[in-house]
């Protein structure tokens, strides 16, 4: 009797949807850097102080070999230095 | 012993053995089911509505990339794309978009899901995601198929699923912990509980096994399911004990009463064998004699068999319902010429019918013993009354005659079996036509009492009554 | 009448069957219930006398059911030690015809083995029974005797007819109470006597010759000759 208990979390945790197949992201490089900051530039409010330091911040990060950190800082400042939509 | 199961001595065992720990067990495996069920609903009402959720906002993308197509053209869509990317800050969209050979224009993906491009012209994917230096996550993508070859997948990430699930995996994990827990703790109590009120009965059936009848079970004042087993177990005892009275009393009739007559036979005959006396007239009336004694030893012995037989209720298998009004008339029919013959008159009294359901052997021994003892101690020219009256469901049968009576005294033992009250040691008798009657009174669920009739204060004469359970419908 | 006596304790089969013999009748004794099932079977008796506990795997309940289950009729008598109600019951479903505890006054079994050897015949049901100048007309109740009417009760005539089906036989007081009463008990005193006196007063008033003659240790006895 003791061991239904695991027996159902184990087919519980079992019958969830597992994917059936598996996918590679693209590995961001410095050219993806480079784009975001020129995508970044481009924009009219990358003036603001916050966002611009953000941006710099990320592209820093890149050339010092941490490219996901700054891909991830980058996209942070492009969306703070979005036009507000509403 | 080897009926007896063998025991193992372990407190594990004992535990697991218990019906206190079997019924703990189940309760908490009735409990944790229902949390499993209760948590499963939740499950998918939240998980499902998120993936939802999740599916048409990028259905919507998907169709507005398509639009923007149809509009701008593959450049347009390229800029779209990465401008989307671009603003990702959480990392969790996909997409690519590839020309109609197959060659990636645009999007963060790698390549498109094995086997995707053979299916119809827009399709829905579930997979995997391999991240460099964090664990696989969940994806849903959703394939669109753009007029002139090009392919267009749009996805997302779905960690909230996988963080829910961690969590309500967890969750569970902990709430059947703490419910084995508590299952394991309530069976403990549980078993102790039962055997903390097991334990009386368990103790006087022990004592009672070793030999002594007289313990019985003590209740407590909850009156709940245990007092009412140590209830019944009580009266199965007393039940028990009035038959073993029963068949001492029938070894003691044996023993103390038998013993007279069965001497008697054996002494009259011994004599007429010792006799010098040749007179064979002697001889045959000396044997003729003996055999009348041993005759009346017999009668003797089948009026204690039945007594026996009687206060076991083994008779009430000849139950039936029949008239009273019919027994009693063939009583006082037989009964009466033996009243006429001695110059006494027998008064009867009923109203027919008087429906009930015995036995009719047994009743009309019951009346023909009253009326017997009614005729015995009757002087000549008295008057016997036999009588009957129907009292809402009681039968109330009437015996009465104008004997010497019973003193209190008297009344207090004249069921015991052979029992003689002093005035009727000289008239013949065995002394078990009353305890027969009383036996029979009880068997029929009857009540047996005596009064005093009308005579003068030192021979008032005797009233028997008893009252029997009379029968609603009327006898067929 | 040849009579099959099956009881398996020698001595009581011994006395049985001497007394019966005695009494004029043909004896075959069987110790067991398998022989005596194989005789009562494979010969033919007017009357079987069995002992309701036999050894042999074949008791006397068996017996009955087996042979009344083969179309064999013959009148069965159970001797038995088992007294209770149960048991008397249980032997006359299984077809016994009449049913005697043990211990038996010698003269009760045979005035029952008689009653029953002779009885009446089932399908020539008489109307008119006759014992010297005694008549009994079971159609209109009425009893005469040297042509004079006898004023007589409905149990009195009762009695009488049971005595008159069984002219020449003994009845037992036992006998007369099962039969004429229809109670199985102990009835203390011979209230049996007083009845049969009084109906013999009745028959015998003015009359020289008595009817009913009492059997001593037995019970009573209705013939012509005294």
């Amino acid at each position: 009797m003791l061991l239904r208990l695991p027996c159902l979390l184990a087919l519980m945790v079992g019958a969830m949807p597992v994917a059936a197949t598996e996918l590679r992201l693209v590995a961001p490089g410095l050219a993806y850097c480079d784009e975001l900051s020129a995508r970044f530039a481009r924009l009219p409010a990358a003036r603001q102080e916050v966002a611009r330091d953000l941006a710099e911040e990320g592209s820093q990060l890149c050339h010092d070999g941490h490219v996901r950190t700054g891909v991830a800082k980058l996209r942070r400042a492009l969306r703070a230095a979005q036009p507000r939509q509403n | 012993m080897p009926h007896r199961r063998q025991q193992h001595p372990g407190p594990l065992w004992r535990l697991l053995s218990s019906a206190g720990f079997r019924f703990a067990t189940l309760f908490a495996a009735l409990f944790l089911a229902a949390g499993l069920g209760f948590a499963g609903v939740l499950w998918w009402g939240t998980a499902g509505t998120l993936e939802r959720q999740t599916d048409s906002a990028i259905r919507a993308d998907a169709q507005a990339l398509a639009e923007r197509w149809r509009e701008a053209g593959t450049d347009a869509v390229i800029e779209a794309i990465g401008e989307r990317l671009a603003l990702d800050a959480d990392g969790q969209a996909l997409y690519l978009l590839l020309d109609p050979r197959g060659q990636r224009l645009a999007g963060n993906l790698v390549s498109l899901p094995p086997g995707a491009g053979e299916g119809p012209a827009e399709s829905w994917h579930h997979l995997t995601l391999e991240h460099e230096d964090e664990a696989p996550g969940e994806a849903r993508l959703y394939l669109l198929e753009l007029p002139g070859g090009a392919t267009l997948a749009v996805g997302r990430e779905v960690s909230e699923k996988q963080r829910l699930r961690a969590l309500l995996t967890e969750g569970l994990a902990w709430a059947a912990g703490a419910a084995l827990l508590f299952a394991v703790l309530g069976a403990w109590l549980m078993r102790r509980a039962l055997e903390r009120r097991l334990t009386p009965a368990v103790a006087t059936a022990a004592l009672i096994a070793g030999g002594d009848l007289s313990p019985r079970v003590p209740l407590s004042a909850h009156d709940d399911e245990f007092d009412r087993l140590g209830a019944s177990m009580n009266t199965m005892l007393d039940r028990i004990a009035h038959l073993m009275d029963g068949v001492r009393g029938v070894s003691d009739a044996i023993a103390h009463d038998l013993r007279t007559p069965i001497a008697r036979a054996r002494n009259g005959l011994e004599e007429a064998l010792l006799s010098e006396d040749e007179d064979p007239a002697a001889l045959r009336g000396a044997i003729e004699r003996g055999i009348a004694d041993l005759d009346n030893v017999t009668r003797v012995f089948q009026a204690v068999l039945r007594i026996a037989e009687v206060e076991a209720g083994a008779r009430r298998a000849a139950f039936a319902p029949l008239d009273l009004a019919l027994l009693l008339a063939d009583a006082a029919e037989l009964y009466g010429a033996s009243a006429e013959a001695r110059g006494q008159t027998l008064h009867t009294g009923w109203t027919a019918p008087l429906n009930l359901t015995g036995d009719r052997d047994l009743l009309l021994q019951v009346v023909a013993n009253l009326l017997d003892n009614a005729v015995k101690f009757t002087p000549p020219g008295g008057n016997i009354t036999l009588s009957a009256a129907r009292d809402h469901d009681q039968l109330i049968i009437r015996v009465a005659d104008e004997g010497p009576g019973l003193t209190l005294a008297d009344r207090e033992r004249v069921g015991e079996r052979f029992f003689r009250a002093d005035q009727a040691r000289t008239t013949p008798g065995s002394g078990l036509g009353l305890s027969l009657v009383r036996a029979v009174v009880q068997l029929h669920g009857g009540v047996l009492w005596f009064e005093n009739g009308d005579g003068p204060p030192d021979f008032p004469g005797l009233v028997v009554l008893f009252r029997l359970p009379a029968a609603a419908a009327p006898a067929v | 009448m040849r009579i099959l006596l099956v009881e398996d304790d020698a001595e009581v089969g011994r006395f049985v069957k001497k007394g019966l013999q005695e009494a004029g009748h043909t004896v075959e004794h069987a110790a067991n219930g398998r022989d005596g099932l194989f005789m009562a079977a494979g010969e033919s008796f007017d009357l079987l006398v069995l002992d309701r506990m036999l050894p042999g795997g074949v008791d006397g309940v068996r017996l009955v059911e087996t042979l009344r289950g083969q179309g064999n009729h013959t009148p069965v008598l159970f001797l038995s030690a088992l007294g209770g109600v149960d048991e008397r019951v249980k032997g006359l479903k299984a077809g016994g015809d009449d049913y005697l505890v043990k211990p038996f006054a010698f003269a009760e079994l045979l005035a029952r083995v008689e009653a029953l050897g002779r009885r009446p015949a089932v399908d020539a049901p008489a109307t008119r029974l006759k014992v010297a100048d005694l008549e009994l007309d079971l159609l209109s109740r009425t009893v005469t005797r040297a042509g004079r009417k006898i004023d007589i009760q409905p149990r009195e005539f009762r009695l009488l007819e049971h005595l008159m089906r069984h002219a020449g036989q003994v009845v037992t007081r036992t006998m007369l109470l099962e039969k004429v009463w229809d109670y199985h008990f102990d009835p203390q005193t011979n209230v049996i006597d007083v009845h049969v006196s009084r109906l013999r007063q009745k028959l015998d008033k003015g009359q020289e010759k008595p009817l009913i003659h009492t059997v001593r240790n037995a019970g009573y006895m209705i013939r012509a000759e005294p």
